[in-house]
Order: C-alpha cells, then structure tokens, then sequence
C-alpha cells in the first residue's frame, strides 16, 4: 500500500510541473521563432495575476472570467511589446532585444510593486478551495481544475500547431524563417500570433496557480527561470518536451523539497540545468 | 602630434583630478557613493572584456564579487590574516571557481549560457543566505577590519579607504586596456564578430573565451575585497540579482565593448539614481523607462551617442 | 588625412565640453537641491525600504510618521518661544546596507537632519548605528530586532522596542505556563529577523529543558509551504513558531490545516500574526486557537489609530505604523523637552526620556543582559495573545 502522502504529493508535483510546461510552451514558442528568450514574459505572468486579482475583488467576477480577462492582458502586452519595442531593435541584434526584455521585466515588476503595494494578496476563490479527499489523497477542487485546464490546453495547442494554417505557418518560421518568407509566409503576423500565445500561456500558468499560493510583486522571477530550464530540458522548439520537461521538474522539485532540502529547492532546477547541458544539450525531444 | 596627445587625454585629465581630489572638497557622501560607483565600474569594466570583446552575455558577476567579499572577510576575521595577504588568496581562489564554471559552461551557446549564469548567480545568493556559520547568513558578517597600513598610510579612515579603491581602479583599468590593445585582445574581438570563423582559421576559441571570463571573474572578486574591508558589513542582499542586473545594464548604458562605457555608465547610472532618491516610489520605475529608452534609441550606449552626435557636428 | 584629425579633434573638443558642463551642472543641481532650511523648519531624515521585498514596513512606517506628522504640526513645536514645523525627508534604503549608509549620509550631511529615524532591517539598522556616533546625530530605530543593533550599542543609537534576545526570556515562562510543551519546532523565514527570533527562543526554551526538534526557513515570498510542514508532522514537535509576514502566516495555517497539523499542533506566531490583517486573510474559523507574540496590549488608542490609517489610507493596520508614530513623538518629545536644535542636546534628552507610547511605557537604558551589554534600549514587557472563535484577541499573559 503506497503511502498516501507519497501519492499527495506527486499530484501536486505533477500540477506544478504542468504549470511549468505551460509557461514552457509559450517562451520556447517565441524563442524558436524569434531568437528571443522573452525575460518580460516574467513581467507578464505578474501583472496579469494581478488584473486577475482585480477582476476577482473589484468587480466581483467568477474564477474563469478573470482567467480570461487576465489572459487577455497578457495577450495585450506580450503583443505590444513585441511591436513597439523588440521590433525596433531587431535590427541592433539579440542581444539588445534580450536587455530590452530583462529592462521590460524590472519595469513591470516595479509597476506592480507601485500600484499594488508589495505585500503579498491571496486570491481567494472560495467555490475551488473545498478540500477533497479521494482514496486518502488530500486535495482541492483547484488542484483538480488545474489539471483540467492544463491537459485541455496542452492538447489544444499541439492540434493548433499540428493541423492549423497560423500552427503550421509558425512552425515553418521556427525552423528557417528566411525560406519561411520567400515561400510567402507573412512572418511579421507570425510573429504577433506567437507573442500573443506566449503571453496567453504565461497568464493562464500564472492565474492556475495564484490561489494555490500568493500573489506579489516578486513572484514572477522563480517561474521564469524553471520555465527556462524546462525549455532546455525539453528540447529546443518542442511541445511534447515542454510538456514531460514540466512535469520532471515539478516531481523532482516536490519530492526534492521533502526528501533532500527545503531551503534549496529551488536549486534542484539548476542541478537539472547542468545536467541538461552536460549530458544531453539538445534536450529530450530537441531536433538540433 | 604631441600636444594633439594631450587634447585627447584632457577629459580623462580633468576627471581623473577631481576624483583624486574629491575628498577635500566633497562631504563623506559623496566619497562614499563614487567610492561604491567605482567599485560598479571596476566589475563593469571587467565584464565588458566578456560581454564586449567576446559578446558572451552572463549575469553571475554579483556572484564573483560576493565571492571575492566573503573569502577575504573570512580570512581576516575568522583566521586573523593579513588583507594583504587574503585579498590576492582570495582573487585567485574566484579565478580558479571561475576557470572550473566556465570550462563546462562556455561550451554552451549564447542565451543557454546566459541562462545559467542566471542560476549560478541565484544559488551562489542561496548559498551565502544560508550557510550561517561560515556568512553569518541573514545577520551579517560584522567586525570587518580595513585593510592594515603600510607604514604611514592607514586605510581606517573612509577618505583613504576612498582612495584605495580609486587607484586600484585606476590600475586595473589601465591593465585592461592594455589586455584589451593587445594582441590576444584583437583574438578577443574576432571572436566576438564570428566565433565560428575564428574556429576555422585556427583559433582555440573555447579557451580564448574562457580566459576572458577568468579575467571578468577575477576582477570581479577583486572588487568584491575592496568592497569588503571598505564597507565592513556583508550581507546576502547586497550580492543579490539586483546587483548582477546592475552591472549588465551599467555595461550596456554605457557602450559595450569600448571598456570606457561601462566606466562612464557606472558614474551615470549612480548618479540618476542618487538624484532619483527623493521619490522613493517612483525611483525604479523612472530608471527602467529611461533604461528602455536609452536601449531603443542608442543601442550603441553612452559612447555610441557621443560619438553619433561626433560625426553629426562633423557634417553639420 | 587633414580631413580625419579634424573630425577627431571636433570630437574631443565635444567630449570635453560635454564633461565639463555635466560636472558643472551636477555640481550646481546638487547645491540647488540641498536648498538651505527654512526658518522655523525642524528636518528629520527617515531611512527605510520602500522598495524590495521589506517594502511593506517601510511604507506602514511611514504612514505612522505621516499620521504622527499632521498632529505635531497641528499644535506646533515651541522652542525658547518660537513656533516651529518638523519636516520629515525620506529615501529609499530597499533593505540593503549600502543603500541605508548612502541614504543616512545624505540625509545628515546634504539635507542636515538634526535627527534620523530608520531603519526597519537589522542588516541596515547596523550598517547605520555607527553613522550616528561620527557624525554625532541621534538616530532612532523603527522596529528591527537583532540584538546586535544595540549590542554593542552606540551612544547615539537608540531603540524602543525590546530585541529577540530580551523578548524571548519574558515570554517563555508565559507559553510554558500556558501550554506545557516538551518538544517545539520553528518555521522562519530566512531573514534577520526570522533567524534572531529563532536563535533567541531556541536557547530560552532550552533553559527550560524544552527541545527544539526541527528548524525550517523558508525565502521570502515563499508560498508552498507543504514541503516544510510535511517534515514538521514528522517532527511532532507541541508547539511550531511560524514567523513571517500575514500572508506567509496565513497561508501556513491554511496548508497546515489541510495536512492536519492543526488543532494537534499549538501554532504561534510572530509579531505580525497578532495583526487583525491575518484574520482577514485567513477567515477566523482558521486563525481561532492559534497564538502570537504580540508587543502591545488591544488599546483604545491604537483602535483609533487604526481607524485613522483606514480613513486616510485605507490601509490594513500594521504594528510598523505604532512604531514609526511613536518614534516621532518621541523624538519630538525631546526635542521639546531640551528646547534646542542641538543633536548632542536632543541625544541627552533622549537618554533621559520617558514616554508613554502606543506600543508600552518607553524608556531607553543601558544594562547588561545575558552577558551582553545593551546600550540605548527599550525594555517592555511583550503579550502572548490568543485568537478567538470571533476574531478578537484575548490576553494570555503577562499581565
């Protein structure tokens, strides 16, 4: 009989990796792409849990209108960012689009500390947070919709990319854009259609997981950088990838900050890092 | 030709005459605040001969500093070594950890090698938060002592110990520029324009990039004594992201790859700070609108715009 | 050729100008903004984080100056007849040392404060103590609680409110009374004021023959807490200590209720989880039962307090707003009391001060305590507090 806090806790391990794997999707979709791993997609996750935060206080708004609302802001600014600022210094080359990323982070999280104080808020969902109980495993209504939600959403968008015009247009960019613009391919609305997925995924991981935890300025910086390594242990470009690479580091994390160490939890992503890079770089379902 | 020689060097002569002079003029304030600025564009200056002259970006300077910092504060309180001797130990202790990081990792491509650089930069943080009995972890290391005097000169006051950090400055920046003119630094430089080209004519680019992030690395940790046994306090959170982020943005401010950028971005990006400090609210918010729009507008940096505005006078 | 010397000396002669005006214009903006002090203005220099993870304290301290502010210039400070209005300027420290020595500096030698109140972290706290011996300027702490920061002290540094070290022996025997433990565990976060609240209680109740069985911290901002918790319930410790801020506090319980540690478990928090706040947060049916450390007894005066920082601010109440409005007073106080602008004088005046505060009766003194001397330090006694069903606060001791 398997211990039923062992079985608690890889639930949980496995939503928080496919939170991971959500994020993951986006900024490997947008680094594929455009050369750029997005850092403002940092920013991004706060500021649009916190729109979500409002919709829930201010005007009173059920779970999933604010996840809308939310995603829609994240949309909003992925996309003007990516008109009005990396546009423009395409041309100076990546690097400058990378500072120009971390500059839009620093900025969103210090907007965010302005305007909502930096102390952190609980988004209360009071109809989600009744525990459960099912064979022994304590749990929530929340948990059980995070996982929904995640698996509906992986599948969507890998039939997207798979079997759609926008999907295959974006692939086809992804793997060379120059032959993807001689054949035509407009990779200018490429380019919006694929920031506004990152900031849509982004928001989505982000609202999934606030009322599990807390919302605060400082609260975007963490998810990044695991999202980061998910991308480079899932491989380069690759959905499956972000996918299994989440849930990886969600058990390993989870279990990791049980069995070994509280207080370096969050090293265990750099260990998976180093590993990544070492032993396999292209990652685990990387085509280079 | 000789005293077109010294038309050119005359800024730096002015500049480098106020700041030898400031303490006699200038309030214990502004010491201190150039003597930190200085320290900026000590490890700015070196980081430019990584992200400059070998364009591989890295965010783990912080980390090499704090390094640098807690060794030799360690050695002088803990053991009851000399600063003169624990400085140099511990420089060479960070350019020997940096030699190991960096043989695996520069193998890696640009914005992987970024990335963990980033964590580096975070788990170095963690470990100085958390090994309390060796950092004194979040309650700080106290009870640093300057550095001993040699014969008269005493660094106990925070004037000297202003001046210390001024000359060091000045030294390192000198042997940078002559690393950076010399012929390894054009091997640097090619590197930097098309590592893939440099690869085929021949040049063991791995090990030229690694020595440049050694020589970043070292005189980050070197920076890091001085910062030690001139502020006497350390503690985790002033070797936070905050200030790796600092030192990449400082670089760029300034102009990457021209070593005298990062300098100049250090003194600007203290200064708009410091003048910023009367709106504390709005202080960072402020600075990252004007770092975005100094990054879409001159990407080039500080240098880059001075000398744009150099040819524009010349074709007016 | 020519061509090529002249565009290079044009951008020299550009450079240098350049240089020279940006120096002549830092120079003359920095007397500009350094304007001499008005007549009849008492200035005050207040250091604190206002940005960065300890924000929260900064700001809720100010908002107790603020408060404070408006009433002192309502009546006015007569000194040798004179009315007179404080000001209060204010930067930024971000919890960080070398921010807080940037910021004192400035304070006393470009904005000539005659007093500093600041900071909030033990880590700037420190940094800034010795500042006011150089540069011979009073400077009153707001809230941090390392002993270090009084310990060794400096003559012109002063706290109200006790440190770890001093409020742990008062509270121990009160929790021990009460509960009975034989086992406790802790869950801190890892700063300098979860680390010294640990450190301090551990060797209190050690005294008492109680074992310290697990000791977790957690970084700031942390929100998954399981992992912790899963490994306290191992522990089976009588009693957890968790220390943080409200939304840390509430989160805690409500995880440690969904892995049930609590009702078993006695859960007591630090002084932030006394604050009405965490109820808010929590709901009631989850903070009822639990205790915290509280430096205050539920006072009229700090009700209506309260209602004024809900009127103006509408803010939460924070035990940061009764030290900063206190620290004003204070400092007022002995200003008043020595009727002199001098910051020697008002050291003195302070030293010899007596307040009666929001927060307890305050009394600077110098004494030795647990082999440690402590210098310009506060000593009232702290309450354990206990929640009940109502989300009300009940007094459990001392009394």
């Amino acid at each position: 009989m398997i211990d039923t806090l062992v079985l608690t806790q890889l639930l949980n391990g496995a939503i928080l990796g496919l939170i991971y794997g959500l994020m993951a999707i986006g900024l490997t979709m947008i680094w594929s792409v455009t050369d750029l791993p997005d850092f403002s997609q940092g920013g991004i996750y706060i500021i649009s849990a916190y729109v979500a935060y409002w919709t829930i206080t201010l005007l009173n708004a059920p779970y999933f209108l604010a996840l809308l609302i939310g995603a829609l802001a994240g949309i909003l600014l992925s996309v003007s960012f990516e008109r009005v600022v990396y546009n423009r210094l395409r041309p100076s080359g990546v690097l400058s689009c990378l500072l120009a990323a971390i500059a839009l982070f620093f900025l969103l999280e210090n907007i965010a500390n302005a305007l909502w104080t930096p102390k952190a808020k609980i988004m209360s969902v009071p109809e989600t947070e009744v525990t459960l109980n099912l064979f022994g495993i304590v749990t929530s209504y929340h948990r059980i919709i995070i996982f929904i939600t995640s698996v509906i959403l992986f599948i969507f968008i890998h039939l997207f990319i798979k079997y759609t015009k926008i999907g295959m247009a974006i692939r086809a960019v992804a793997e060379d854009r120059e032959i993807a613009a001689l054949m035509g391919i407009d990779t200018s609305k490429v380019y919006i259609a694929t920031w506004a997925f990152g900031g849509a995924l982004t928001s989505v991981a982000a609202i999934l997981i606030s009322p599990l935890y807390a919302v605060w300025p400082g609260m975007g910086t963490l998810p990044l950088l695991k999202a980061l390594v998910v991308v480079i242990l899932g491989g380069f470009g690759s959905i499956i990838g972000a996918l299994v690479g989440g849930l990886i580091l969600g058990l390993i994390e989870t279990f990791g900050a049980i069995y070994v160490s509280a207080a370096y939890q969050h090293g265990f992503a750099f260990i998976i890092l180093l590993l990544t890079l070492s032993l396999r770089p292209r990652g685990l379902f990387g085509r280079r | 030709m000789a005293n077109y020689k010294v038309v050119r060097s005359l800024p730096t002569i002015i500049i480098l005459i106020i700041l030898i002079t400031l303490p006699l003029y200038a309030s214990s304030y502004v010491v201190f605040v150039v003597a930190i600025a200085l320290l900026y564009a000590m490890v700015a200056a070196g980081y430019d001969v990584l992200l400059g002259y070998t364009g591989q970006l890295s965010f783990c300077q912080g980390a090499f500093y704090g390094i640098g910092a807690y060794l030799s504060a360690i050695l002088t309180v803990n053991y009851g070594w000399s600063f003169w001797l624990a400085m140099p130990t511990s420089v060479l202790f960070v350019g020997l950890v940096s030699a190991i990081i960096g043989y695996p990792a520069l193998r890696l491509r640009g914005a992987y090698f970024a990335v963990t650089t980033f964590f580096l930069a975070h788990f170095v943080y963690l470990l100085f938060l958390n090994e309390v009995t060796l950092t004194g972890g979040p309650l700080g290391f106290r009870g640093i002592r300057p550095p001993e005097s040699i014969g008269p000169l005493s660094f106990e006051s925070m004037e000297n110990g202003y001046l210390l950090i001024l000359f060091s400055f000045i030294f390192i920046y000198i042997l940078l520029r002559k690393f950076v003119n010399s012929n390894v630094g054009l091997i640097l430089k090619s590197i930097e324009q098309d590592d893939i080209l440099a690869d085929s004519i021949g040049i063991n680019t791995a090990a030229y990039k690694l020595l440049s992030f050694v020589i970043s690395a070292t005189v980050a940790g070197f920076a890091g004594t001085m910062f030690a046994h001139f502020f006497r306090l350390l503690h985790p959170t002033t070797f936070s992201w905050f200030l790796s982020e600092m030192v990449v943005i400082i670089t760029l401010v300034g102009g990457v790859g021209t070593l005298i950028g990062p300098v100049l971005g250090a003194g600007i990006v203290t200064f708009i700070l410091e003048f910023l400090r009367f709106a504390p609210e709005i202080r960072y918010i402020g600075w990252a609108i004007a770092l975005i729009a100094i990054l879409m507008f001159e990407p080039k940096g500080l240098i880059g715009l001075i000398k744009r505005v150099g040819r524009r006078w010349k074709y007016a | 050729m020519s061509e090529k010397k002249g565009s290079r000396k044009k951008s020299i002669i550009i450079v240098t100008t350049a240089v020279i005006v940006i120096i002549i214009g830092s120079v003359l903006g920095w007397y500009l903004m350094t304007a001499p002090t008005a007549p009849r203005v008492i200035k005050i220099g207040y250091s604190a984080p206002f940005t960065g993870p300890a924000a929260e304290f900064g700001t809720n301290g100010w908002r107790g100056i603020s408060i404070a502010l408006e009433e002192i210039n309502a009546r006015g400070v007569y000194i040798k007849g004179e009315r007179y209005t404080v000001e209060v300027i204010r930067y930024d420290d971000r919890c960080e040392p070398t921010e807080g020595v940037a910021a004192v500096k400035k304070l006393i030698l470009e904005d000539k404060v005659i007093s500093i109140l600041g900071s909030h972290c033990s880590s700037v706290c420190m940094a800034i103590a010795p500042l006011c011996d150089e540069h011979k300027v009073p400077g009153i702490t707001i809230e941090c609680a390392a002993d270090a920061v009084t310990s060794p002290g400096h003559e012109y540094y002063f706290r109200m409110r006790p440190s770890m070290g001093l409020i742990a022996p008062l509270i121990t025997p009160v929790i021990i009374d009460r509960l009975k433990p034989s086992k406790i565990g802790f869950l801190a976060i890892n700063d300098d004021y979860g680390r010294s609240f640990v450190e301090s209680f551990k060797k209190n109740f050690g005294e008492y023959g109680v074992s310290t069985v697990i000791e977790e911290y957690f970084e700031r901002g942390a929100t998954d807490f399981y992992p912790y918790l899963t490994a306290i319930k191992a522990a089976k410790p009588d009693i957890v200590f968790y220390v943080g801020v409200t939304p840390e506090g509430a989160l805690i319980l409500k995880q440690a209720k969904e892995l049930g540690l609590i009702p078993e478990i006695k859960f007591i928090g630090s002084e932030e989880m006394g604050e009405y706040e965490l109820v808010s947060l929590a709901g009631k049916e989850m903070v009822a039962g639990t205790y915290a450390i509280s430096l205050w007894a539920p006072k009229p005066e700090i009700r209506e307090l309260a209602s004024k920082v809900k009127e103006k601010f509408n803010a939460p109440m924070h035990y940061a707003i009764v030290f900063g409005y206190d620290a004003l007073h204070v400092l007022v106080k002995a200003i008043e009391t020595t009727q002199s602008l001098d910051p020697a004088a008002i050291k003195d005046a302070l030293k010899k001060l007596e307040y009666e505060g929001l927060q307890g009766h305050i009394k600077f003194e110098t004494f030795e305590y647990g082999g440690k001397l402590f210098i310009n330090q506060g000593r009232y006694a702290p309450y354990l507090i206990m929640w009940t069903e109502a989300g009300e606060k009940e007094l459990i001791g001392p009394s």
